[in-house]
Parts: C-alpha cells; sequence; structure tokens
C-alpha cells in the first residue's frame, strides 16, 4: 500500500521498470481488462439511460396512440413538478425510509453489542441472523401478507390471545398498513446493519477498552466514548447503503399493499411503476426516473466520498 | 469434577437470550414452511393449528400440476447466465483496478457505485423500450442483461476488494519470471482469490435470483422467474396460500443455503467489498 503512493508520486526510489510495471499508468494493458465491462455496461446502462434522458423531452407511449415520440419540450418536466401525487409519494418513501432506517440502526447496533459479548457459539446465531437479509422480498411480502390476513393470520390470533381484539387486518388500514410496511423492513434489514456492526466491533483492538475499564469507565460509558467513536464510519457506511435501498423501496409494497389501502403504502417506486406500466406514459415515467437517478446520484456520491477517500488516507 | 466458570455462565445466559430473539424473529419463517405442507382445512382453521401431518400436495399441484418446474428453471438459466457474464467480464476489470494506474480509475470505479445504487424503475422504462423494440421481451436475453446491470457493477466492487489484499510483489515477481499479464492475471493471482471469487458468484446468484422488478417487465408467461410467477396464485378468485407457501419455500431455500456457505464473506457481500468481514 505504501508503494502505491510512492510510485502515484512518481517516486524515483520505486525501482527498475519491471517494479514500475504494475500500479503504474500503464493505459493499454489496463484498456484490454477492462474492455469487456465498458462495453457492456455502455450498452447496458449508459446508452439506456441517455435515450430515457432523451424521452423525457418526448411524447411517447408504446400503446395510447398519437404519442409516438412527438417533441413535448419540457412538458413533462412541468408536469412532475405540479404533480401532487409524485411529491407526495416521495415524501411517503422518505418517510418509511427514515422510520425504517432508524429503528433498523437503534435495534441493530445493540443487537450487534449483545453478539459482540458472546465469546463462543456466536457462529450459530449469525447463521440465524442473517436470514431474513437475504430472503427473497417477494417472498418476505407474501409471507406476511399470510400473517397480516384478517382471517386467519396468526398475527390477529396472537393479538387475540393478548386481549387485543382487532376486527380488521392491519394492511386494511392506512396508517397501520404504513406502519406494518415499516416493521417488515426493519425485520428484513435489521440483521444487515447488526451483521456490519458486529464486523466492526470485532475489529477494535482491545487495548483502548481495556484501558478505559482500569481507568474505571462503566459499560455503557465505554461504549459510547471508546467504541462508537471508532465504529462511526463502518455506521456511516451502512446507513448509506440502506438508505439508498429503502428509498428506492417496490417489492415488498407490491405484494403487500399494492400501495393502499387508498395511497398509504404508496411509496416513489411503486408510483413510477403505475406510470410508466399500467397508465404507460413511458416519456412522463422516464422524467421520474431522472427524479430518483439524480437522488441516487446524491447517495453514491455521499459513499464514494466517504469510502475512498478513507480508504486513501489510510494508505 | 467440572468447574463452571461465571464467565461461561454469562456467555451462556447472553447466547440464550439472543437465540431466543432470533428464534422468534424467524417465527413468520418458520410458519411459511409450516403452511407449505398444511392440507387445504388446516390453513384456513382458526385458531391456527401448529401440529399437523405434513402432506405434500401443495408442493405437487404447484410445481406439477401449475408448471412452476418451469419458473425454476427460467429462474436457474437467468440467475447462473447472468452470473457467468459477469464474472467473465468484472473479474478482469476489478483485477486490473487495483494493478494499473489509468487516469480513469476511480472515475470507473465511481460509475460502477453510481450503477450499483440506481434504482431499478430507472433502467426498467428505457430497458422495457429497446427490447420492446428489438422484440427481446420475454426472451432470456433481456432479462439476463437487465439483471447484468446491477450484478456487474457488484461483482468489481467486491472483487476489487479481495484483490487489494494480494500483494502486487507477486505479480511483479511473475512479470519477471516472464509471465504475460494476462498469464500472471489468471495463472498466478485468480487461484489466490478462488474463495473470494466463489463467494462473490453465489452473492451474483443470490441478487438475480431474488431480483423482482426487472424481470417483471421483461419476462413473459414462459420465461417467468420464480418471484415474478409467484404471486400469479393470487387470483380474483382466491389466494392459492398453501402452494405460494410451497413456492415461496423452495425459492427461499437454496438462498439460504447458499447463504451460509459464503457466510464467512457475507459482510464484505452485502456492502459490496466495502466493509470486511470478521
Amino acid at each position: 500500500m505504501q508503494m502505491m503512493s510512492n510510485l502515484k508520486q512518481g517516486s524515483p526510489a520505486s525501482g527498475s521498470w519491471r517494479t514500475q510495471f504494475y500500479l503504474s499508468r500503464n493505459t493499454k494493458i489496463a484498456i484490454g481488462f477492462l474492455l469487456p465491462s465498458i462495453v457492456l455496461l455502455a450498452a447496458i446502462i449508459l446508452f439506456p439511460i441517455g435515450y430515457s434522458l432523451a424521452l423525457t423531452f418526448q411524447s411517447y407511449s408504446l400503446v395510447i396512440p398519437g404519442k409516438t415520440g412527438q417533441w413535448a419540450g419540457f412538458e413533462n418536466y412541468l408536469k412532475f413538478l405540479g404533480d401532487k401525487a409524485f411529491w407526495a409519494a416521495l415524501g411517503r418513501v422518505g418517510l418509511f425510509t427514515l422510520l425504517a432506517v432508524s429503528f433498523e440502526v437503534v435495534i441493530g447496533v445493540a443487537f450487534a453489542y449483545l453478539l459482540n459479548a458472546i465469546r463462543f457459539g456466536r457462529r450459530l446465531l449469525t447463521s440465524l441472523l442473517l436470514i431474513p437479509t437475504i430472503l427473497t422480498p417477494v417472498v418476505i411480502g407474501l409471507m406476511f401478507n399470510l400473517i397480516f390476513n384478517a382471517q386467519f393470520g396468526l398475527f390477529n390470533y396472537l393479538l387475540k390471545l393478548a386481549g387485543i381484539q382487532i376486527t380488521d387486518g392491519i394492511l386494511n388500514n392506512p396508517s397501520t398498513a404504513f406502519a406494518a410496511l415499516v416493521a417488515i423492513d426493519v425485520w428484513e434489514w435489521m440483521p444487515f446493519i447488526a451483521l456490519i456492526m458486529l464486523a466492526g466491533m470485532q475489529a477494535i483492538p482491545e487495548q483502548p477498552i481495556e484501558a478505559a475499564q482500569i481507568d474505571g469507565a462503566n459499560g455503557w460509558q465505554i461504549f459510547w466514548q471508546v467504541m462508537m467513536p471508532m465504529l462511526r464510519p463502518v455506521l456511516i457506511v451502512a446507513i448509506l447503503f440502506r438508505a439508498a435501498e429503502a428509498i428506492r423501496e417496490f417489492d415488498k409494497v407490491y405484494i403487500l399493499t399494492g400501495g393502499g389501502p387508498g395511497t398509504a403504502t404508496e411509496v416513489a417506486d411503486l408510483y413510477l411503476y403505475r406510470v410508466s406500466f399500467s397508465n404507460w406514459d413511458l416519456s412522463y415515467g422516464a422524467t421520474l426516473g431522472m427524479v430518483m437517478f439524480t437522488l441516487a446520484m446524491v447517495v453514491a456520491v455521499l459513499y464514494f466520498f466517504i469510502t475512498v477517500k478513507r480508504g486513501e488516507e489510510q494508505r | 469434577m467440572i468447574v463452571i466458570k461465571r464467565r461461561d455462565v454469562r456467555n451462556g445466559l447472553i447466547f440464550s437470550i439472543a437465540l431466543i430473539i432470533l428464534l422468534l424473529m424467524l417465527v413468520p419463517y418458520l410458519w411459511l414452511a409450516l403452511t407449505a405442507v398444511k392440507n387445504r382445512v388446516d390453513i384456513f382453521s382458526i385458531p391456527p393449528k401448529f401440529f399437523i401431518t405434513p402432506s405434500w400436495e401443495n408442493f405437487h399441484v404447484a410445481f406439477v400440476e401449475k408448471g412452476f418446474l418451469q419458473s425454476l428453471r427460467n429462474s436457474i438459466i437467468v440467475a447462473l447466465s447472468s452470473t457467468l457474464i459477469t464474472l467473465f467480464a468484472g473479474v478482469p476489470a476489478a483485477y486490473s483496478l487495483t494493478r494499473f494506474s489509468t487516469r480513469g480509475n476511480n472515475l470507473y470505479l465511481f460509475f460502477l457505485l453510481a450503477a450499483r445504487l440506481l434504482p431499478g424503475i430507472v433502467l426498467a422504462v428505457p430497458l422495457f423500450i429497446l427490447f420492446s423494440k428489438a422484440r427481446l421481451i420475454n426472451n432470456y436475453s433481456a432479462v439476463v442483461l437487465s439483471h447484468i446491470t446491477f450484478n456487474l457493477p457488484f461483482a468489481v466492487w467486491m472483487m476489487r476488494s479481495f484483490f487489494l489484499e494480494v500483494p502486487i510483489a507477486l505479480d511483479e515477481a511473475a512479470t519477471m519470471d516472464g509471465c504475460t499479464p494476462f498469464a500472471t492475471f489468471t495463472k498466478i493471482i485468480l487461484p489466490l482469490v478462488k474463495g473470494g471469487l466463489v463467494a462473490t458468484g453465489i452473492f451474483c446468484l443470490i441478487n438475480s435470483w431474488n431480483e423482482f422488478l426487472l424481470a417483471l417487465i421483461l419476462t413473459g408467461r414462459e420465461t417467468a422467474t420464480m418471484p415474478v410467477a409467484i404471486p400469479g396464485l393470487m387470483t380474483p378468485l382466491g389466494t392459492f396460500w398453501g402452494q405460494i407457501a410451497a413456492v415461496g419455500t423452495v425459492t427461499t431455500l437454496p438462498v439460504i443455503i447458499f447463504a451460509l456457505i459464503v457466510q464467512k464473506h457475507i459482510v464484505q457481500g452485502m456492502t459490496g467489498g466495502a466493509i470486511q468481514g470478521e
């Protein structure tokens, strides 16, 4: 790693041409290795996004007659600015992301702390812990649909055992449906935060913690004043990653509520899906896609500067 | 005489608490698996039944009579193809990014990251139009290519983290012994990251296997993958919960098994190499 920075500065101390061969500018060979991926990504990501951008200035639908790609200027963008349903869906997914990620962080960090205190048998626990995170999201949606079923669902039955009688399924009521969606996301992704934070905690050296213990710090103080400052970079990466995923929530909502009841759980990506593939207004769908694209870019820039810049500092 | 240390008691206590929490968390999934082996009457019984004689009827109806075997085959074809193409294009790219410094390295890494964080719906519209025009909707190639859009950026980032762990001195030694850059890559370095390669491949398979939105838009009746086919069991006439549970269990079991195989790399996999695991 040290050598890398030396070579970047063109240090003469880096030896013969052979040692300079790697890590020095060797564009021709690099292109040979990179080319297949560049060609592929240009074809399936760059070109489609460029195509989509061109589409935003047109009136295009594969289905609706008369919308065959006429020049529409900024019509789609003006429509987007005044589209209350879209802004509402964006606000909804924003709230969903904020709530879900907050709970995931609090519970996930607490659970990681619990697992970190275990000295043997941890492997079994982490095996169980990772299951919710890797399950197929569509199956998670269906699974909770079954659990929350108003007539024969396990959830209503357990509520009844606990003395709480509800006449309707919780997915049929706007506020409880939204809460259920958040809860399911926490169920699915709390383990993600927990596993990452556990890995972070394992990497903390023993000495500072022992030193704090000798100085008479209690567990709470050690956690907040010794461990957390060291875990912060890892936590930030995990949060950004989670936020980028939560903001594009689609699968579970599509299966669980279809955005309902009413529009209570209609998140941004579901609204975009409706515009594009139910109303077949593809050029407008592309326009809203550009908005989501911009949001994703903001997260990507933050993420990139935090991870890559941090990595370079460490070198 | 067995000496029980206080530390062991404490460990056992915390272990038990964590285990109970986790088992409670997994109740919904266990409930799904239990529903899969219930008969039609038991599924709808109130109060819910916990002890039943297992029946394989749901599996038979779904896979043999309703054609879910075909969806299973589709999922396997799509996941394998997209993973193989991803690795062929992505692994050399990841190697290059850790070995050769070009002006565009950071730019390319950023592009790949942006691609990975890109919501599927953003690509869904243009890909749908382009594949429609090429008459490739309901053809495996459409959904396979669409899955490469997220798998390739993921694989490059993940493999990059494995290549970074291999000292560059090895490449230099190989070059001095007369290896070409390509031979150095395939014969010297690649065998050293075998574990990472397998882990990356498995994560790619899981990503593709679990993907819903792009497959929903780009496949048809004959090419539908499992996530796309399962909601078809929710019909206006009624929902076939037993079959949904059966198919859902079959869809998720391989994912769990594969994830456990690469458990060592799970943190690296989930963050695309940004954070190293234990």
